[in-house]
């Protein structure tokens, strides 16, 4: 019996760039498969090709039941029943979740002229219900919360009949118990005639959800294993070419110097309460909390990018005016975005020009121009000393991968040589091995004598660098507690203290 | 340790940044040299010296304009006061230089009248960075004020400058001897060095670029956006100041009624040579071909006697084909 | 006296900056957005005077500026309240809709009116006419009977007035061109046709090769003479049809050093017009009567008010004046700088 999904030795090439070589891949009837890699592993490009939204080189070949197919476009491979789940939304904001489940295939009425609304909403409603998905069809998608649009987003997929559903982190943006919902209903699709492909960072799920797994690095394939049979660091292993040890904890020993940056009673209109705490000299203070605990608004508070209602900023002991992030660049604070992309990079330009973004000034000779060789020259040094992945430094940012996106904005930091950094959701969409590099990363520039504020989701994260850590919860902080004493319970303890009155109107 | 890497990974940069800059101009340069060599060949009276340098003038207003646009349509904003902003320095510059107004010496009146186009971009800045008004209808609201005060100023009468002496020849002059290449044309290639210069090796230019990528990440990397907005708006309007200049030594009189429609010749300019409005990408030697291209396309047409309606027609349809096909170039190199 | 004038003018322009520096767009200035109202009479608003509404085609050109001063005279001496608008440009047919609306929803005595396009202005037209609000054209016609009477120059005959000129300049023979400013209004053809169509019956040996417009744009206008004087080269003379076209002739000629081996016709006056025929670079031009105009029309206003009887049209007349003839008083009562 021929296999219900088969890539045969497929390679695709961009210019100057091998992204895939020669990687064969089998997916099983019934079957749940796992595919990891790092980022830049060649996981995106793989589902690009078998979505037709690349072309694949010469060569390889993709078999649905053993018959070869062409997959000539995204609609092509809606048809011959392969559909794809991208990390984006692909849907639009203000139709209905009807709408969009449909969009473009709508039933019409009036000989055609029209969308028939009824009809529209009724077979949502059905596909919804069959999917134990618990929303009203006729809801307008942008009034959603996100793991819901995501669901929206699983139904869709799911009403094309689809034979091979593809997943591409689907849970990155989900809680416990949607993740738990979102399995239910993946396991619910897979039937004997169906399979799924799913690409996740995380290997719990992984481990928990898949049957098999397929490993890609550097755009080979390194192998398929048993998922049951194998443990998760060895899965690691295959990814990233080595073993790493994930239940760390900083060196307790380490020297805690003086306090370079003080905060008392930072607030905002809108959330923040007396916020302060204290930063050493060579110390990584964490920011742990619950979504809109505040570790953001903090954050931004702090460099001016947000108004402050009341609060006082002394960097080494000294009152310090802070209005605006180009005065807090020049007290020496680097503010790196949780949302590289909308607030860190320049996608569309080079890596080098990134990197200098915020000391071009040094870069301009006797008669004001810019000397764009010691531009090079600084930005060479710099990704060679990050190990950034990058054929040049004038490669545009866009290009990159998210860890090595993530050096390069810390780059531009480091090339300013900013005494305090403030790193928010440093390793968030970034895989394990760039992650621990980022990790690494960090630890060596507290030793420096730089001192880091981080604010994560994660807790193994917080838990694995911070020297201490100050937990949130609606605008407070709720207490800062050493890494001696941290654990997970005692900070999610922190991270819900939620004042009486809140309480008592639930 | 790093200066003795320096040279040998330098060399491989610049080599490959030329390449890739001459690429991007490729398409604009080459459909010039298409119609400089289709019009070669249709008219004979097309390549005379006379002829050349006849288009070369045509396109020195415009252009130098282009050139001041190119720096703010590169921030992702957009200049629409720069036709009657010219007009308007214009204006200003009879003011400073007729006798029968302020009379002032030649090259302070004209200093002035540049330094008027300036104060104009000047406003536009602070209206957009600081008040936060769209750059669309913070210009277009100076396109309205500048059109109207040329007039008020001029009493709507054209100032002339037949008692400046020397002016006319800042434009129709020939500096070098017996080229008999007016110095408009030479002021516009002045204008497009410096221009070359300040955006790709100026902070200026360099910021206009990173804030057309992403102002806000540009901003919270310590540059202070606000106040090279206002630089940038101000650069355009130094431009417009110059094109005021020229304009009015070329008619020898300041028209005020003159001006409208030439803000979208300008724009037009600049995006035939691959700006991109919507900022973060630019190129000044684009913007020039640009200017060129479309000077060319008229003055052939206007040779072949082709009806005026027609000549609008083509323009359109080359400023379609220009965007178009570096479109495609981009899709293509971006690998899709 | 300018210097003074110019102190005023500065500060004028400095608070209309920093104005447009703190508003969006609201305070445009009154000058941009057409609105050039003047009142002939100082004692205006007095109920029982008459009140005459002028729209013209446009209030900045020298020409219509010429205009409203005939207009005020005329006013000043009938004792009725005139005003005077005009759209921007000649190419701002709905604004200068807008602006008759508005005249004729002031409740006018008589309205006149320079129509940039007929055809579009005869509803309104035909709503001033159920309002019994007589209606005088000026300047150029409107296809209806609607007008009392019309104040024009007979521009086809003034331009056929410019082809004998130029017919005998170049002892009847050789190629001439025509710089037009453009080819949708009356005048625009009027002058190009007239030209166009004395040439073709009366001078057999000359041709008009090439016709361009210019939108009355002195650069563009100098651009389209230099390509013309390109590809024809053995051209014997060029014909502007307005003032902006005239002159650019007269730039392009002068920047090809060709001045003397061409013959160039303008049409209006104005000063740089003006300097260039007593310079020589210009051979003479016809000029319409524009005082005349603004004049004839208030008059004829009047006139229908009070239920006189008008001609269908009045002709305000032109004239050719070259170096010969330029100082003449006739002549000077015409011109505008």
């Amino acid at each position: 019996m021929p296999e219900l999904l088969e890539i045969r030795n497929v390679s695709k090439s961009f210019p100057g760039v091998r992204a895939l070589s020669d990687v064969s891949l089998t997916l099983h009837h019934g079957e749940i498969l796992g595919l990891c890699g790092e980022n830049g592993a060649g996981k995106s490009t793989l589902m690009k090709l078998l979505t037709g939204i690349y072309t694949m080189d010469e060569g390889g070949e993709i078999l649905l039941e053993g018959a070869p197919v062409e997959v000539e476009g995204p609609r092509e491979a809606q048809h011959l029943g392969l559909s794809i789940i991208h990390q984006e939304f692909t849907l639009v904001p203000d139709l209905s979740v009807a709408q969009n489940i449909y969009l473009g295939r709508e039933p019409r009425a009036f000989a055609r002229m029209a969308v028939d609304d009824r009809k529209l909403n009724a077979r949502a409603k059905e596909l919804l219900d069959r999917l134990e998905i618990k929303i009203d069809p006729a809801t307008v998608v942008r009034e959603l919360s996100v793991a819901r649009q995501q669901m929206v987003e699983i139904a869709k997929a799911l009403s094309f009949d689809s034979r091979v559903l593809v997943m591409d982190e689907p849970t990155a943006t989900l809680t416990d118990s949607e993740i738990h919902t979102l399995f239910e209903l993946v396991r619910g699709f897979v039937t004997p005639k169906t399979g799924v492909i799913y690409i996740s960072h995380r290997m719990d799920e992984v481990k928990e959800l898949t049957d098999r797994v397929t490993v890609l690095r550097d755009g080979e394939m390194v192998g398929t294993v048993p998922t049951a049979e194998t443990p998760i660091r060895d899965v690691i292993a295959m990814m990233v070419g080595r073993k790493i040890d994930t239940d760390q904890r900083p060196d307790p020993g380490r020297q805690r110097g003086t306090p370079v940056l003080e905060v008392r009673g930072l607030s905002t209109a809108a959330l923040l309460k007396d916020v302060s705490f204290e930063l050493h000299r060579g110390e990584i203070l964490g920011f742990a909390g619950l979504m809109g605990a505040g570790r953001t608004e903090v954050a931004r508070a702090l460099v001016g990018a947000d108004r402050r209602s009341a609060g006082e900023i002394l960097i080494d002991g000294e009152p310090t005016t802070i209005h605006n992030p180009a005065q807090a660049v020049e007290a020496g604070i680097g503010y790196l975005s949780e949302d590289r992309k909308r607030y860190g990079l320049l996608l569309d330009q080079s890596v080098s020009n990134n990197v200098v973004l915020s000391t071009l000034r040094s870069f301009v000779n006797g008669v004001g121009l810019i000397n764009d060789a010691k531009i090079a020259t600084t930005a060479e040094e710099q990704v060679a000393a990050l190990r950034v992945k990058t054929p040049s430094v004038r490669q545009l940012a866009k290009n990159l991968s998210g860890g090595n996106q993530q050096k390069v904005v810390l780059a531009k930091w480091l090339t300013r040589s900013c005494d305090i950094l403030i790193v928010d959701e440093p390793t968030r969409g970034i895989d394990v091995g760039a992650k621990q590099e980022i990790h690494d990363l960090l630890v060596h520039l507290t030793d420096e004598g730089k001192s880091i504020i981080m604010i994560s989701s994660e807790l193994p994260e917080v838990l694995r660098l911070s020297d201490r850590i100050a937990v949130m919860c609606e605008g407070r902080i709720t207490g800062i507690v050493p890494n001696s004493e941290a654990t997970q319970e005692s900070i999610m303890e922190l991270a819900t203290k939620f004042r009486t009155e809140g309480m008592g109107a639930a | 340790m790093s200066i003795a890497t320096a040279p040998t990974e330098d060399k491989a940069p610049t080599v490959a940044r030329r390449q890739r800059f001459d690429l991007q101009k490729l398409l604009a340069f080459g459909a010039l040299i298409v119609l400089f060599g289709f019009f070669s060949v249709s008219s004979h009276a097309f390549l005379s010296w006379n002829n050349v340098t006849g288009i070369l003038l045509s396109a020195s207003v415009v252009g130098v304009m282009a050139l001041g646009a190119t720096f703010v349509i590169a921030t992702g904003g957009i200049d629409l006061s720069v036709g009657t902003g010219m007009t308007l320095a214009a204006v200003m510059t009879a003011v400073f230089l007729n006798p029968d107004y302020l009379g002032l010496p030649l090259v302070l009146g004209v200093v002035l009248g540049i330094a008027f186009g300036s104060l104009i971009g000047l406003v536009n800045g602070v209206n957009v960075a600081v008040l936060r008004i769209p750059p669309f209808i913070a210009t277009l609201a100076m396109m309205m004020a500048a059109s109207g005060l040329a007039l008020v100023i001029s009493d709507t009468h054209p100032i002339y400058f037949s008692d400046v002496p020397g002016f006319t020849s800042i434009s129709l002059g020939s500096i070098i001897p017996g080229a008999n290449l007016p110095n408009a044309v030479l002021i516009f290639f002045a204008a497009v060095a410096v221009a070359g210069v300040l955006l790709s090796k100026g902070l200026i230019g360099r910021y206009a670029l990173s804030i057309g990528s992403n102002e806000e990440a540009t901003q919270l990397s310590g540059v202070d956006t606000r106040r090279w907005t206002i630089a940038i708006y101000t650069l355009a309007g130094t431009f417009t100041g110059l094109s005021g200049v020229l304009i009015a030594a070329r008619l020898n009189s300041a028209q005020p009624a003159l001006g409208q429609g030439y803000e979208l010749e300008a724009i037009a300019a600049v995006v035939i040579g691959g700006t991109s409005l919507s900022g973060g990408r630019a190129s000044i030697l684009g913007t020039m071909i640009g200017a060129l291209l479309m000077a060319v396309l008229t003055n052939g047409l206007q040779i072949m006697a082709i009806p005026q309606e027609w000549q609008r027609v083509a323009v359109g349809v080359v400023i379609l084909v220009a965007v178009f096909a570096d479109n495609v170039r981009r899709r293509r190199e971006a690998g899709h | 006296m300018r210097t003074t004038k110019f102190a005023g003018v500065a500060v004028m322009a400095a608070a209309a900056l920093v104005l447009a520096a703190c508003s969006s767009g609201g305070t445009t200035d009154d000058a941009s957005s057409g609105g050039d109202s003047s009142s002939s009479s100082s004692d205006a608003g007095s109920g029982d005077e008459l009140y005459v509404a002028l729209i013209s085609k446009g209030f900045q050109h020298q020409f219509w500026q010429a205009v409203k001063l005939g207009a005020e005279q005329a006013a000043d001496e009938l004792g009725v309240r005139m005003t005077f608008d005009g759209p921007d440009s000649e190419a701002e047919v709905e604004q200068q809709l807008q602006q008759l609306q508005t005249a004729l929803n002031a409740n006018p005595d008589a309205i006149g009116f320079a129509a940039l396009d007929s055809e579009a202005s005869i509803p309104i037209l035909e709503q001033a006419q159920s309002a019994g609000i007589p209606i005088v054209a000026f300047d150029s016609g409107v296809d209806s009977d609607i007008p009392v009477t019309t104040a024009s120059t007979d521009n086809k005959a003034a331009a056929a007035e410019a082809a004998t000129h130029m017919a005998e300049l170049a002892d009847h023979t050789g190629d001439v061109a025509i710089v037009c400013h453009d080819q949708t209004s009356i005048t625009g053809i009027e002058r190009r046709d007239g030209f166009v169509e004395y040439m073709e019956s009366n001078e057999p040996d000359m041709n008009v090769v090439d016709i361009q417009y210019g939108g009355g744009d002195q650069l563009k206008s100098t651009d389209i003479t230099k390509a013309i004087l390109q590809a024809n080269p053995d051209l014997v003379g060029i014909y502007g049809c307005n003032e902006g076209s005239a002159i650019g002739i007269v730039n392009g000629v002068n920047e090809l050093n060709m001045s003397g081996k061409v013959i160039v016709i303008g049409f209006d006056s104005g000063q740089a017009q003006i300097d260039a025929i007593k310079s020589g670079l210009m051979a003479g031009a016809i000029t319409q009567n524009p005082v005349g105009i603004g004049y004839e029309t208030v008059k004829a206003a009047v006139a229908a008010i009070n239920g006189e009887d008008l001609p269908t049209t009045i002709d305000t007349g032109y004239y050719w004046y070259d170096s010969t003839n330029i100082d003449d008083p006739e002549i000077q009562a015409v011109l505008y700088e």
